[in-house]
């Protein structure tokens, strides 16, 4: 049985404006499933219908086996849930507050006072639990949002945006954090505006924009569906048109860019080594190296003419292709 | 206790421990709510005090005749706040949480409304006690009892009225709205005289005005006796108010989701 059923969810809004149009997915028990998607996009609003927050104006969704308008309540006994801004009362304590959540779960006093203890410690919270949450960093609240979400042991985690605003320690704690979850058997259901965190952390990404979904798939599968990843080799002068007769019988040779001979590998990064070895059997010296690979940006931009995040935000220049990770990779 | 109620009561009870933070843990925050009906009863004492010499009024000491509405108007304010808050609370975010929780839409009302009633209780203590310095009438025990009872169940009405409203508008920029309505409720009764002293639209409004009654059930042992007569329609507007105003708030909070 799936933990994520969504059948044509729409959501429209007074005024006639659409949020969200016939989304469909299916996200498979123990997965980590990444919505991701620019502001405005509708993944805030698909999340708030999937928590019973918002009752949808079309389609239907099942969470942990339950729909989420007939069985709002056993919907909302299975799931935790993380917002986009971590509400948290700034008077309470951290300790008060996961406390609170515990009892609306109906966990027994003793056993929810362990919970607080234990999930505090978790999440490296503990020299802070009974400090104030108003005194907490951005960081330190989120991780707390994300403890309070975890104090029943839901089986659906739904994390909206969970590490906007963050800096790339807190970043990475929560990212080690939902890797744990999910090692334990929780299903994650997330949305970002982060390709990075769509790409480190998801098995599935489902691509939306203007509140439908533009592509779906392992960010492999994305990728691919772009183009395959090719090395950038920068030589010695005069050595262009050997290196790449060389390269060309281990990948398709592209027509060289800046004096850079290219060559697309079907491989990815397995295939760097080969290259490196032949051109030196040839000996040609080469002088540095990088290997460039897809991006969710770039199937973004493919998928909806637009880029996802940055200054780039905005009809994509070039098309697919234009702005590309790069993994510098030694000679 | 409601059956219901009994269960989910460790619930209730985190939910209002969480709502006492705002006067607990916030300096001054109670103040506002003590100070205004404070400074009017002292006030209308001091201007008015010799308008018991008009008779009707069942006592001679006019601040045992207000002294019931000072504390319905403490009552009123504090219960109101909760409104307030409780948009704050939306602005914030924080009521996502609690309605994305499995605890029942009745039972986050009952915290939130519970605490009212609880909080309403520092301002009737100050005035009692300033009363009581000025002159008082001493009400009796049972007297005592029911104007507790008068301000717990105005206030647990007046936060079901804030919530209403809050969960309507979901902006604190209600919160006039708020205040203003449980100001005109507890002013248009026989809030500063006797009925037979009121003139024209007020003394029809008065008499139709359904915190009239919980007024003179308050009031009556600081004027002297308390009789069953006097209590039972003060009893009843408080169930009827909280009932039909409890009804309004989970209607608003079941529409959140619209």
């Amino acid at each position: 049985m799936a933990a994520i059923e969504v059948r044509g969810l729409e959501r429209a809004f007074q005024g006639g404006v659409k949020a969200v149009r016939g989304v469909a997915l299916e996200v498979a028990e123990g997965e980590i499933y990444a919505f991701l998607g620019p502001n405005g996009a509708g993944k805030t609003t698909t999340v708030r219908m999937l928590t019973t927050l918002l009752r949808p104006t079309g389609g239907s969704a099942r969470v942990a086996g339950h729909d989420i308008v007939r069985e709002a309540p056993a919907v909302r006994r299975a799931i935790g849930v993380a917002l986009q801004e971590a509400a948290l009362d700034p008077l309470m304590t951290g300790r008060e507050l996961i406390h609170l959540q515990a009892t609306l779960h109906r966990l027994p006093r003793a056993e929810a006072r362990a919970r607080a203890d234990e999930l505090l410690a978790r999440v490296g919270l503990e020299y802070a639990a009974d400090r104030r949450v108003g005194t907490y960093s951005g960081g330190m609240r989120r991780r707390l949002d994300l403890a309070s979400a975890l104090v029943h042991e839901p089986r659906v985690l739904f994390l909206d945006e969970p590490t906007t605003g963050l800096d790339p320690v807190s970043r990475k704690t929560i990212w080690d954090e939902v890797r744990a979850l999910n090692r334990a058997g929780t299903t994650v259901f997330l949305t970002t505006q982060y390709l990075e965190e769509a790409d480190q952390l998801a098995d599935r990404v489902g691509i939306i924009a203007q509140g439908r979904i533009v592509a779906e798939g392992t960010p492999r599968e994305l990728k691919a569906q772009v183009g395959k990843p090719h090395l950038e080799i920068a030589i010695a002068d005069g050595e262009v048109e050997r290196a790449r007769e060389v390269v060309g019988r281990l990948g398709r040779a592209l027509p060289p860019k800046d004096g850079l001979v290219l060559v697309e590998l079907d491989g990815g990064a397995a295939q760097v080594a080969p290259v490196v070895r032949a051109l030196d059997e040839a000996g040609i010296a080469v002088e540095s190296l990088q290997l460039v690979e897809p991006t969710l940006d770039d199937v973004f931009v493919a998928k909806t003419g637009r880029h996802l995040e940055g200054d780039g935000a905005g009809e994509a220049a070039g098309g697919a292709g234009e702005e590309r990770a790069e993994q510098p990779a030694e000679a | 206790m409601n059956p219901a109620l009994a269960i989910h009561w460790p619930m209730v009870a985190v939910l209002v421990r969480r709502a006492m933070n705002e006067i607990l843990r916030v300096p001054g925050a109670a103040i506002p709510g003590v100070l205004a009906p404070t400074i009017f009863f002292l006030g209308l004492t001091a201007v008015f005090g010799e308008l018991t010499e008009l008779g009707g009024f069942g006592t001679d000491d006019y601040q045992s005749f207000i002294i019931g509405v000072s504390l319905l108007q403490g009552s009123g304010f504090t219960g109101a706040a909760t409104g307030v808050n409780l948009a704050r609370d939306i602005e914030a975010g924080w009521f996502d949480r609690l309605l994305a929780s499995p605890a029942p839409r009745p039972v986050i009302l009952a915290g939130m409304v519970i605490s009212a009633a609880l909080r309403a209780l520092i301002p009737a203590a100050v005035l009692l006690t300033v009363g009581f310095a000025i002159g008082v009438s001493w009400p009796g025990p049972f007297g005592l009892a029911l104007a507790i009872v008068g301000v717990m169940g105005l206030a647990t009405a007046a936060a079901c009225w804030g919530c209403a409203l809050a969960l309507r508008f979901r902006t604190q920029s209600a919160a006039p709205l708020m205040q203003a309505g449980m100001f005109v409720l507890v002013l248009c009764t026989t809030s500063y005289a006797p009925r037979e002293h009121l003139q024209g639209w007020l003394h029809t409004v008065a008499t139709i005005n359904p915190v009239t009654q919980v007024l003179e059930m308050v009031r009556q042992g600081f004027l002297g006796t308390v009789t069953w007569h006097e209590t039972w329609p003060g009893l009843l507007t408080i169930a009827a108010l909280v009932a039909v105003l409890a009804a309004f708030a989970l209607r608003g909070m079941r529409r959140m989701a619209d």
